[in-house]
């Protein structure tokens, strides 16, 4: 088929086409590292042996449909036949892997690269941080060298050791874009909602549990990557005050704590705040959950969340990318006093035939204090202050699990200790239940805002004291506060493990989670409503779309003129002298004096001076200007300057020459 | 199909740009008359980065955003890069040496423009035939194989320079029509009969072997080589004279078209060149006579130009 030969071009040589190979498999690298390290490892070794294999010739058809077939059953079968967003990132590696088996001529190499180019974009969709986007902006500039590459060998240009200026030509065009380009990022109006919906990240972290089973943490807790950060404005609540509400669990089964979704339904319950509000802004990393987690207790439930019956906060999609929020918390003075019935039960709840001998130390209990409930709580926390233990390291519970830990282990963690606390109360008739969510977190000087970590997870519980409503008690503070209000000078103190030297790192941690704070800030958290406060602050009103196409608009034609500007500019006399020394010249052109391009300046100068005894202001300035030009050891800048400045300032006079 | 519709629509298009008309050299190409398209992997490549821009825009997926938005600022930056490359550009001579219709004539364009921005990969094209060309230092030549098939003047159709540069999604062009007469010689008769012999002045005597008598002397005439000159008799007559060879068979050749008057008009022009190279190549003087002219006698280069200009020049039959 020569006639299609002839149109798609000539077989590409070896230069090129490594050009095109090395590109695909820069766009392909980030993209890997985010797959699962199995499809990872089972596509590289692949890409290669297919590069290697078919850099000769391209393998037979049979061979490649047998290796697609072979290589989309395997991924497939990896992801369990279901078709989601992984399944099509593994897919697009996989082809990508299998394309240079059909490489050989520019029209092939265009389309491997244009597949190329979709492998950045689908490693954003499983990952957003910095390495990524380093990594996938680099694949593509890349790509754009090969495509560089590829038309200049369709012209026939050759290409000697200047291979490497293809990247000052690529790095180039991406430049003269850039300004274009981040108007568009800016000002090109966002989606306030999706068009579609988006399945969930793949790669979110798993956040707070929505039910509880003690010695289920051990994970989290050891897991040190920021679940939120909280810059306050103004007051900065205590160590004993900073916990932030997540789940609350009303039911317990004996082993595993629930929540009670009806009362998740109903409307919280009245409250009269305390004195001091604390104003905050929480960012939240992303996880797979919608809870939103707030300061004990948020006075209200900011945009695009809502607030549950026991004051927690649920967001109306999935926190799958960073969000934040501006909101307002206070500690409470007092609840309604009054409990509903149906919620007393629920508080009181216990399974039948669990845990006899907590039940009867709370029956001896309720015995001794009489209708002293605050008595009962002091005299709990008093115990498991004196006689419990605080370790990580817990043996799996039997049947009776409280029993166990409050009778024989007397050791375990927040999870331990917060069960084991409500299933005591609730014995000796004190409503009660679980709380989970973050507490403590530490201070970053430099960006002056507070990190909450993973491992800062913590159950605690509530009881509801008559008058008071209620009131949160922290079993485990009682046991090991450090374990709590923990701050990271606290565990370097400690010096326990391989962190015992942190103390004089802990500058540096502070300035990483500052960058990867700024970073989520503004290059990922960056949406629709984001930008209609940029555009408030500049007292534009962006209530409408319109504004912001118009400025959307206005900065494109003004990046598009500065690109057309800069692109032209090489065409420009770089020279300043000899820039004037042409205006000078255009402007006699402009009155028919111009100068004929064989003509010599300074001849011409003398030409235009006609016989006349006295040289003409122009022949002075010419002859400067040829001195200048041609005795190069007046080439100072001072007298550039002021030569200069006379070409510039010299006119035609009217009766001239 | 396809390719008739398209070479269809690309007339149309070229119908309609500019110039219409062959333009007295050198042609300025200003940025009015530079048109940029897109090729398919352009248009491709800008559905990539469209469904990567509204996939972003939908999941808010800022760094997809600006990978799209990068990609597209710079595919934005080749399309005035590729425009750059033909504006102001100078088409500054264009010209060909003639050759027998039916020989391949290459057509050079001379290509100029202020250096300082890099133009290569440039191609040429007029009609089938195409050439590409780099400017080097501002200067570049581009070697068009145009085909000829009459004798006459050739007025080249118009030239297009275009160029896929830099990535491959931009096709810019540009049409430039100089204003070239460029020559095509006759054919030559390819079996023709010998070369007449002689007539003229030359044709009373054979030449003799080489000697030193007067009588195989003759005057000098401008163009005999110097070795030829016999110094001595010339000294004794105080004129030069030159010494006939015995190869030079001493005649001039004539070729007259009223001889040749059997033979309808191409073909008497058609052997006419054939023995116009044939002189030539056996370095003989001959003299070519034409209705209304008569070139020669003389030997050369320049004379065969003059006299194969002649016979190409001479008007066509009309039948």
């Amino acid at each position: 088929m020569p006639s299609t030969d002839a149109k798609r071009g000539a077989p590409l040589d070896a230069a090129t086409r490594g050009w095109c190979y090395a590109a695909a498999a820069a766009c392909l690298l980030p993209l890997l590292l985010q797959l699962p390290h199995a499809t990872a490892l089972a596509i590289a070794p692949c890409a290669l042996a297919v590069a290697a294999l078919s850099w000769r010739r391209p393998l037979p058809w049979w061979l490649r449909a047998l290796l697609a077939l072979a290589v989309f059953g395997t991924v497939f079968a990896a992801h369990g036949f279901a078709f989601a967003r992984d399944t099509g990132c593994a897919l697009l590696a996989a082809m990508l892997a299998l394309k240079p088996s059909e490489t050989v001529r520019v029209r092939d190499a265009r389309s491997l690269l244009g597949f190329a180019l979709f492998a950045p974009f689908a490693t954003f969709l499983l990952d957003q941080g910095p390495l990524s986007l380093a990594l996938g902006l680099a694949g593509a500039c890349l790509a754009l060298v090969a495509l560089l590459r590829l038309s200049g060998f369709e012209a026939g240009i050759e290409r000697g050791s200047g291979d490497w200026r293809l990247f000052r030509a690529a790095l180039g065009l991406v430049g003269v874009g850039l300004p274009l380009a981040l108007a568009a990022f800016w000002l090109f109006p966002r989606l306030a909602a999706p068009l579609w919906g988006t399945p969930g990240m793949s790669q979110a972290r798993p956040g707070l549990s929505d039910s509880m089973t003690p010695s289920e943490w051990v994970d989290l807790l050891s897991d040190d990557t920021p679940a939120l950060r909280v810059q306050f404005f103004g007051a900065t609540p205590a160590d004993i005050q900073r916990y932030w509400r997540g789940y609350t669990f009303w039911n317990f089964d004996g082993r595993t704590w629930t929540r009670a979704l009806w009362i998740d339904a109903m409307p919280p319950a009245p409250v009269v705040p305390s004195a001091t509000r604390w104003e905050y802004q929480l960012e939240l990393e992303p996880t797979d959950r919608q809870q939103v987690v707030a300061l004990d207790l948020p006075l209200s439930a900011p945009e695009g969340t809502t607030l549950d019956g026991n004051y927690g906060l649920a967001a109306d999609r999935p926190l799958d990318e960073p969000r934040r929020w501006r909101m307002r918390s206070a500690a409470p003075a007092a609840f309604d006093a009054r409990m509903p019935e149906s919620l007393r039960r629920a508080a009181l709840q216990l399974p039948a035939g669990f845990n006899p001998r907590t039940l009867a130390l709370a029956r001896q209990w309720r015995a001794e204090a009489g209708d002293d409930d605050a008595a009962i709580v002091r005299r709990a926390l008093a115990m498991f202050h004196d006689s419990f233990a605080y370790t990580l390291a817990v043996p799996l519970a039997g049947r009776n699990a409280v029993d166990e830990f409050l009778f024989d282990t007397r050791e375990g963690y927040c999870q331990h200790f917060s069960s084991a606390f409500v299933v005591l109360m609730r014995a000796a008739g004190i409503p009660a239940r679980v709380v989970t969510g973050y507490a403590g977190g530490t201070y970053n000087r430099i960006g002056d805002y507070w990190l909450v970590r993973r491992s800062d997870a913590h159950a605690w519980a509530e009881v509801w004291l008559p008058g008071r409503g209620w009131v949160r008690e922290d079993p485990t503070a009682a046991v090991s506060p450090e374990r709590v209000y923990d701050t990271l000078a606290d565990r370097a103190n400690a010096g326990d493990g391989p962190l015992g030297g942190i103390d004089a790192l802990a500058p540096v941690f502070d300035v990483g989670d500052w960058m990867r704070r700024g970073w989520n800030d503004f290059v990922l958290g960056f949406d629709a409503n984001r930008q209609r406060n940029l555009l408030r602050s500049l007292h534009v009103d962006a209530d409408t779309d319109r504004a912001l196409l118009l400025a959307f608009a206005a900065a494109a034609v003004l990046a598009l003129a500065w690109m057309a500007w800069r692109v032209a500019r090489e065409q420009r006399e770089r020279d300043p002298v000899l820039r004037a020394w042409r205006r000078l010249e255009k402007r006699y052109a402009r009155r028919g004096f111009g100068r004929p391009p064989q003509e010599p300046a300074v001849a011409w100068a003398q030409r235009l001076n006609g016989s006349s005894p006295e040289p003409s202001p122009l022949l002075v300035l010419t002859t400067r200007f040829a001195e200048w030009r041609y005795a190069s050891h007046q080439r100072d800048p001072r007298r550039a300057r002021e030569l200069i400045r006379d070409l510039c300032a010299h006119r035609p006079l009217a009766g001239e020459p | 199909m396809p390719d008739g519709l398209r070479a269809r629509l690309r007339r149309r298009l070229d119908s309609w740009t500019r110039p219409r008309t062959p333009e007295t050299l050198p042609v300025a190409i200003d940025r009015r008359r530079v048109y940029v398209v897109p090729t398919g992997f352009g248009l491709f490549f800008a559905a990539l980065l469209a469904a990567m821009g509204v996939g972003a825009l939908n999941d808010n997926n800022n760094p997809a955003l600006l990978l799209a938005l990068l990609l597209s600022g710079a595919a934005l930056a080749s399309l005035l890069v590729a425009h750059l490359q033909l504006s102001g550009l100078r088409v500054v001579a264009a010209g060909a040496e003639p050759v027998p219709a039916g020989e391949p004539l290459s057509l050079r364009v001379h290509l100029r423009a202020a250096d300082g921005r890099e133009r290569r990969g440039l191609r040429v094209e007029c009609g089938e035939a195409t050439a590409s060309a780099s400017l080097a230092d501002g200067a570049g030549e581009a070697v068009l194989e145009l085909p000829t098939t009459q004798r006459g003047w050739l007025q080249p159709q118009r030239l297009r320079i275009s160029t896929r540069q830099p990535l491959g999604l931009a096709f810019a062009w540009c049409l430039a029509w100089p204003q070239a007469q460029l020559l095509v010689y006759p054919r030559p008769e390819r079996d023709a009969p010998p070369l007449p012999s002689g007539g003229g002045e030359g044709s009373r005597a054979r030449p003799h072997v080489a000697g030193d008598e007067p009588h195989h002397l003759r005057a000098y005439r401008q163009g005999d080589p110097r070795r030829n000159i016999a110094w001595k008799p010339s000294a004794r007559h105080g004129s030069l004279l030159v010494r006939e060879h015995e190869r030079r068979e001493g005649a001039e050749i004539v070729l007259d078209w009223r001889e040749l008057a059997s033979l309808p008009v191409e073909a008497r022009i058609s052997r006419l060149a054939r023995w116009v190279d044939e002189a030539e190549r056996r370095n003989r003087r001959y003299r070519l006579r034409l209705p209304g002219e008569s070139l020669g006698p003389a030997q050369g280069p320049a004379h065969r130009h003059a006299c194969l200009r002649a016979l190409a020049l001479l008007p066509h039959a009309v039948d």
